[in-house]
């Protein structure tokens, strides 16, 4: 890394920059302009990139349509802070077991938990579905909720590598103290893995909050859908040759983006040290 | 000090348990059953009809809409993979000039990456309109006269890898972090032999950073093989099964004309095709991608 850098190269660096940033920024522009649009404009579809028209009440109608916007909303809540919660706490107990403890078949165990990661979701697709569907789930947030309960690889072994950057002779030491292992982990690493937790979170949410396939597949009833489904949905015609209000849409896309931006924004710090490690671990 | 080892298997177990037993409900069960289900005819409601090997011999002999799904799918993800990887690079090495600033520049270029995809999916639909869209006004100004992006059979697979190179900040990050994880000292010595920034890059930066590069490739060909979302959304496939996935048309089977036997055998050639891709490039990892043997002790 050359660290005196000449001024062409500032200037160019800077203006790449300047331009990549408006290029991918634009489109935020657009779908602001059409969402503040009016039924007409909508209809015509004469929309402009800057703003022309202002109505602001579009972020109201959307809460007020047959499409009840709040109860998916509340629905997209009720998904991502239960799948949270499995997956901090499952993962975490997992991740602890597999870093510091030691028993025959942990390493075939281990090697098992990898490979998974490499697996396409989509074999497993249908006998979960026939599942659930035999469980009665279908048509509630239970399967894809549920799951999250169970752990999942990637968490497992990000956290893994975090606990194991943690020194032993803080678990001999509270041994030596008369704690067991499960207080080992509850009272020494939970505590200290504890950013590595909210990034978990975060990735968590990340998952769930926009996830569609899973909805589409097992919520047919508009009570139970979350916000992503109800989203496109509301985009989706029942007759060909009717527009769809794009105006609306894309307040809903707004809304369906706003949460993700506000943990990104909240988040960044945790993701950044995160962001090193999973860097590192892929080095390793 | 057994007894104490003895207690220590039986904790690691308890621990693990939420990992196995979810591994085993939900991962390999489900498979086994997919791979009794891709040898029968059934439809969800009556009873399952063995039919031996009929749903693949179909699959590989008899569907062209299949083959068809798979070629759109490779077209997909081999340019996606490959554009987004050369872009995310070519940011990242900018990002990672020590200049004022960019940090800023960094989170206004991971923003796209953070829209989920219903919502991008949508937007796109109205950036890409052939007459009304942004795209095309924007091309317009230079006086080029816009494809018809999703509505035709030619554009619809780069339409779609337009849309995918908009979230590119995602791999930025990954890369950026990757790149200030390698020692100042490495480039301090390369100034001292004389190496100038582009030999310092392509001798130092990309050999360092090959691991990284490595893994974003796995995990990239991996998740764009079993892109789904965006083509539900953006064409259903369309127009004339010209972006038809092999995800979609696996949920098509499936979910919309209860063909479950023969989804599950896509599910089955699906995994094939992406065990196959992740072998090759892990062979072909030993020719391109170095690994400090010191961190390789370790």
């Amino acid at each position: 890394m050359n660290l005196n850098i000449k001024l062409p190269e500032k200037i160019s660096t800077y203006a790449i920059l300047t331009f990549l940033s408006v290029l991918l920024g634009a489109p935020f522009l657009y779908v602001i302009s059409i969402a503040l649009a009016s039924d007409e404009t909508t209809y015509l579809a004469k929309f402009t990139f800057i703003p022309q028209e202002f109505h602001f009440e579009n972020f109201a109608r959307i809460f007020q349509m047959d499409l009840n916007f709040t109860r998916f909303f509340m629905n997209s809540l009720v998904l991502v802070v239960f799948a949270i919660i499995g997956q901090v706490v499952a993962s975490s107990l997992v991740a602890y077991g597999f870093a510091r403890l030691n028993a025959p078949g942990k390493n075939i165990l281990f090697i098992i938990l990898l490979s998974t990661m490499m697996i396409p979701g989509e074999v497993t697709l249908i006998p979960s579905f026939v599942i659930f569907r035999y469980l009665g789930w279908t048509n509630t947030l239970l399967p894809l909720i549920v799951p999250n309960f169970f752990s999942n690889a990637f968490n497992v072994f990000l956290l893994r590598q975090f606990i194991t950057r943690i020194p032993t002779e803080l678990d001999e030491a509270a041994q030596l103290d008369g704690l067991g292992f499960f207080g080992i982990y509850f009272r020494i690493i939970l505590p200290l893995i504890t950013p590595a937790l909210i990034a978990i979170a975060i990735f968590t949410f990340t998952w769930n909050w926009g996830w569609f396939m899973g909805p589409l597949i097992y919520i047919n009833n508009l009570d139970k859908a979350p916000l992503a489904l109800g989203v496109q949905i509301l985009s989706a015609t029942s007759s060909s040759g009717q527009v769809p209000p794009w105006n609306l849409v894309m307040v809903g896309s707004l809304l369906l983006t706003l949460p993700m931006l506000i943990v990104y924004f909240f988040g960044q710090k945790y993701m950044d040290d995160f962001g090193v490690i999973g860097g590192s671990a892929a080095i390793k | 000090m057994n007894k104490m080892k003895k207690r220590e298997a039986i904790w690691f177990y308890i621990m693990v348990s939420p990992w196995v037993i979810g591994f085993l409900i939900f991962t390999l069960g489900p498979m086994i059953a997919s791979l009794y289900l891709s040898v029968t005819s059934w439809d969800l409601f009556t009873s399952p009809k063995f039919v031996g090997l009929k749903n693949y011999i179909d699959l590989f002999t008899k569907d062209r809409i299949f083959w068809k799904t798979v070629g759109n799918t490779f077209y997909y993800a081999f340019i996606s993979v490959f554009l987004g990887m050369i872009a995310s690079l070519a940011i990242a090495s900018l990002l990672n000039k020590p200049l004022k600033g960019m940090r800023t520049y960094r989170t206004l270029l991971y923003i796209p990456a953070t829209v989920p995809v219903v919502a991008s999916s949508l937007l796109f639909i109205k950036l890409l309109a052939p007459d009304t869209g942004l795209v095309n006004q924007f091309l317009a100004l230079f006086g080029i006269d816009g494809p018809p992006w999703i509505l035709s059979p030619d554009w619809v697979k780069p339409a779609l890898i337009l849309m995918s190179l908009w979230s590119v900040g995602g791999g930025v990050t990954l890369l950026l972090a990757g790149m200030k994880g390698i020692p100042v000292e490495f480039y301090e010595a390369a100034a001292i032999d004389g190496a100038n920034s582009s030999q310092q890059y392509f001798r130092i930066t990309l050999p360092m950073l090959s691991p990284v590069i490595f893994f974003n490739l796995v995990m990239g060909l991996i998740g764009s093989l079993q892109v789904f979302t965006e083509v539900y959304i953006l064409t259903n496939g369309g127009p004339n099964n010209a972006s038809k996935m092999i995800v979609p048309y696996l949920f098509d089977n499936a979910f919309r004309w209860y063909k479950m036997g023969y989804a599950s055998a896509i599910a089955w050639v699906l995994f094939f095709i992406s065990l196959i891709f992740t072998v090759v490039v892990f062979r072909s990892s030993k020719l391109w991608v170095y690994y400090e043997s010191e961190i390789k002790k370790s």
